[in-house]
């Protein structure tokens, strides 16, 4: 009964894009800032190569609301990380095996959901573990396992995402042996970093390429013990989606390789800390990287 | 013996517009004595009355209650030497009707077994049984029985004044008439000074020691109840002609 | 049935996120109470002041909750006291608008023969007025409460706990049971909250 209620609310909320679905092709993205940007670069390029109308449905909410969508046909395809698909979606123990991860996913999404992954932008949006650049100083933090001494007296925030995934904060603490002084506050993810600012808690689960983390004079602590997977971004499209629209597959593998980490964190503080409009960014990106 | 209330030059204009409602009244009421006011409707003559007990500020004259200045005392002080029943009763809803009663002592301070004592006494002298009345609320009494205790309530703290105004207009004839012979019984006993206003003549006629004629704020006559019949001031003329002579007079 | 075990399992973290929902409900009506019914009091002493504090309590009413927590944030940061104020401001329309009616409702007659009578400004708030406005100002308490649960779940987005907690971590990650876990002692709460200041209400209106 209560499966029931939860898929009439998805479809509740997806069925405002839904109508006349046959004539578009309908872009999704997850609710942080790089994902929105990605999502406009890529319908741009949908536009400028196929001449296809692009609806897009940005912000649209975490990493299960995304794949649900997915799955359903309400979105025809969104940029996923290689990470976040291994361990959120597959459930799978987050591994060392880097190289492999991409690849494990590609596949079992090919099987599985009928998903196709397509080339990779070339960054990795790891998770950083962040503090304040004060913080790291005064307590000689570096990385992750130096966490561990301050802990019991620090409160740490996170986005519910973060919280739920099998990747996220459980998996983190234990690894690590991080023990705060009470459970983590959740809060809407966007919020995190101005928590952190305002000195409401002490570290955060931020994205490596935030364009806030230099503005806001916070420091990533390395991931010593490698937790976490990588996290490549790729175009995640249905197979269906492919088969109608030829050159799709072609317009998007233009995109592969093409963004490094810093390119990405540049992008990113664009947005973020100088406020530019997304749509203007991916204009520009595309007109000087994929003439 | 000291004038129950004496009222000298008494006027009072409109803040706003600095219109008088009321100009040069005088009179004096002794203990015993029933001063009547009549007069027509926006003659002035409750606007006197609340000039009294300072619900209204005079603009000029003075107010001696009991030989006491009424502007030197607190109004809430002077309040509670004086009884006052309006013609919609006011009884208060969530109290019973000997809480209703004991009120003004209660605020004064009495001890609770001399409220009590009081409060029968009084309900005796207006009529109604003690043992029936004392815990019933006002939603359960009829509308004569919620002015008695009205007038029950004025005289809780034994004021040497009473002001009255309109007391029995909201009543239906048949009890109007029963409280007025009453209240007529009631006067003589108390010994206290009383101003009672009415536009009825005969109920004036029938309770008043003295009666007051007012028009357009003045007092134009002040006199017994014979000279009232007697006056050839017009406006006196005018209500004894609106007395209901009879039904024999009817054709 | 899948909540029932969840809420076994997790007995402790729903207590504790109950009892941060309640604190939320309860710290910011009383707060609204103490700075609202005397508002609403002096209301009825100058009426030169009712359309501009009327008018700014339904200002704060009309804007989205949402909207009213992320216009509080640069001001109060994230966390309870954020989500608390919010609540205090959405609590104040219904509580003076209701203590101003129910003393104004007060009849006339028997503020006159009250004040006749020798009665201070005070005693005749204390024993006349409220206790006759008592039930019309237990009435907008009640409503003030109710949709103070309401709004408190979503005060978990800005870091405030509360049963909304469990709401936004079931809709992150497409859960219904978790969904479920926060809506449904939620709702409970607004309804049990409702039944008591019925009755309360009931108790206290007095026919006129």
């Amino acid at each position: 009964m209560a499966a029931i209620g939860g898929r009439v609310l998805l479809t509740v909320a997806l069925l405002l894009g839904a109508c006349g679905r046959h004539d578009r092709i309908v872009v999704g993205a997850k609710n942080f800032t790089e994902s929105d940007l990605l999502a406009e670069i890529v319908a741009q390029q949908i536009e400028r190569r196929l001449h296809v109308p692009v609806e897009r449905r940005l912000h649209l909410g975490g990493t299960f609301v995304c794949h649900q969508a997915i799955l359903a046909g309400q979105i025809d395809l969104y940029v996923e990380y290689s990470g976040t698909a291994f361990t959120a979606v597959l459930k799978h123990p987050p591994v060392v095996e880097r190289d492999s991860v991409f690849h494990q996913v590609a596949s079992e999404y090919s099987r599985q959901f009928g998903l196709r992954w397509l080339t990779a932008f070339g960054f990795d949006n790891t998770f950083a573990i962040l503090v304040r650049a004060a913080d790291a100083e005064r307590y000689g933090l570096k990385a992750i396992s130096d966490l561990s001494r301050v802990a019991p007296r620090w409160h740490a925030g996170f986005g519910y995402e973060f919280l739920e995934r099998a990747d996220g904060f459980a998996g983190l603490s234990r690894v690590y042996g991080l023990h705060f002084a009470a459970p983590p506050t959740a809060m809407d993810l966007g919020l995190t970093y101005r928590a952190l600012a305002d000195r409401k808690v002490d570290v955060i689960a931020g994205n490596s390429t935030d364009g806030q983390i230099a503005a806001l004079h916070l420091v990533a602590l390395e991931d010593d013990r490698h937790y976490f997977p990588p996290y490549e971004a790729a175009p995640v499209v249905r197979a269906g989606t492919l088969e109608r629209y030829a050159g799709l597959a072609r317009a998007l593998e233009e995109l592969g390789g093409k963004i490094s980490d810093d390119e990405m964190r540049r992008l990113n503080a664009a947005a973020d800390v100088e406020h530019r409009d997304i749509r203007t960014i991916a204009h520009e990106w595309l007109e000087a990287h994929v003439p | 013996m000291t004038a129950a209330v004496d009222v000298r030059g008494l006027a009072y204009a409109l803040p706003g517009d600095g219109r008088t409602l009321v100009q040069n009244v005088s009179f004096t009421v002794g203990p015993g004595e029933t001063l009547v006011l009549l007069g027509r409707s926006g003659s002035g003559k409750t606007t006197t009355l609340k000039l009294i007990n300072r619900l209204l500020e005079p603009t000029a004259g003075e107010v001696l209650v009991a030989g006491e200045p009424a502007a030197a005392l607190e109004p809430t002080r002077l309040r509670r030497r004086i009884g006052y029943v309006i013609q919609e009763v006011g009884l208060f809803p969530h109290f019973t009707v000997a809480q209703n009663i004991g009120l003004v002592p209660r605020l004064e301070g009495w001890p609770a077994d001399r409220i009590a004592a009081r409060v029968r006494e009084l309900l005796a002298l207006v009529g109604l049984d003690p043992a029936a009345f004392l815990t019933r609320y006002p939603h359960q009494l009829s509308g004569g029985q919620r002015q008695r205790v009205g007038v029950a309530r004025a005289l809780a703290a034994d004021p040497p004044l009473l002001l009255l105004d309109e007391p029995f207009g909201a009543l239906d004839p048949i009890t109007r008439v029963e409280l007025q012979r009453e209240f007529r019984g009631l006067e003589g006993r108390l010994g206290k000074g009383m101003v009672f206003v009415t536009h009825d003549v005969r109920e004036g006629l029938l309770l008043g020691t003295r009666i007051g004629l007012m028009q357009e704020g003045r007092l134009l006559f002040l006199g017994t109840p014979e000279e009232f019949r007697g006056s050839t001031q017009p406006e006196a003329v005018a209500f004894m002609s609106a007395v209901d002579p009879g039904p024999a007079a009817r054709g | 049935m899948n909540l029932l075990s969840f809420y076994s399992r997790n007995s402790a973290e729903l207590l504790g996120l109950t009892w941060q929902h309640v604190y939320l409900v309860v710290v910011s009506t009383g707060a609204a109470i103490v700075v609202g019914v005397p508002l609403g009091i002096a209301l009825t002493r100058r009426p030169a002041w009712r359309a501009p504090v009327l008018g700014l309590a339904n200002v704060f009413q009309t804007i989205p909750s949402l909207a009213l927590l992320g216009f509080l944030i640069p001001f109060f940061g994230i966390g309870a006291w954020t989500a608390i104020t919010a609540l205090i401001l959405y609590a104040l329309l219904p509580i003076i608008r209701n203590t101003y009616t129910g003393i104004a409702g007060v009849d006339p007659a028997v503020r006159e023969a009250g004040r006749g009578m020798g009665m201070t400004d005070g005693e005749l708030l204390r024993l006349v007025e409220l206790p006759l406005a008592a039930g019309v100002i237990l009435a907008g308490i009640r409503v003030a409460t109710v949709v103070s649960v309401g709004v408190a779940t979503i005060g978990a987005a800005i870091g405030a706990g509360g049963l909304g907690v469990y709401i936004f971590r079931g809709v992150a990650t497409v859960d219904d049971t978790l969904i479920m876990a926060g809506a449904l002692p939620a709702a409970l709460l607004a309804l049990a909250a409702d039944a008591v200041l019925g009755i309360a209400q009931r108790r206290l209106a007095w026919q006129r």
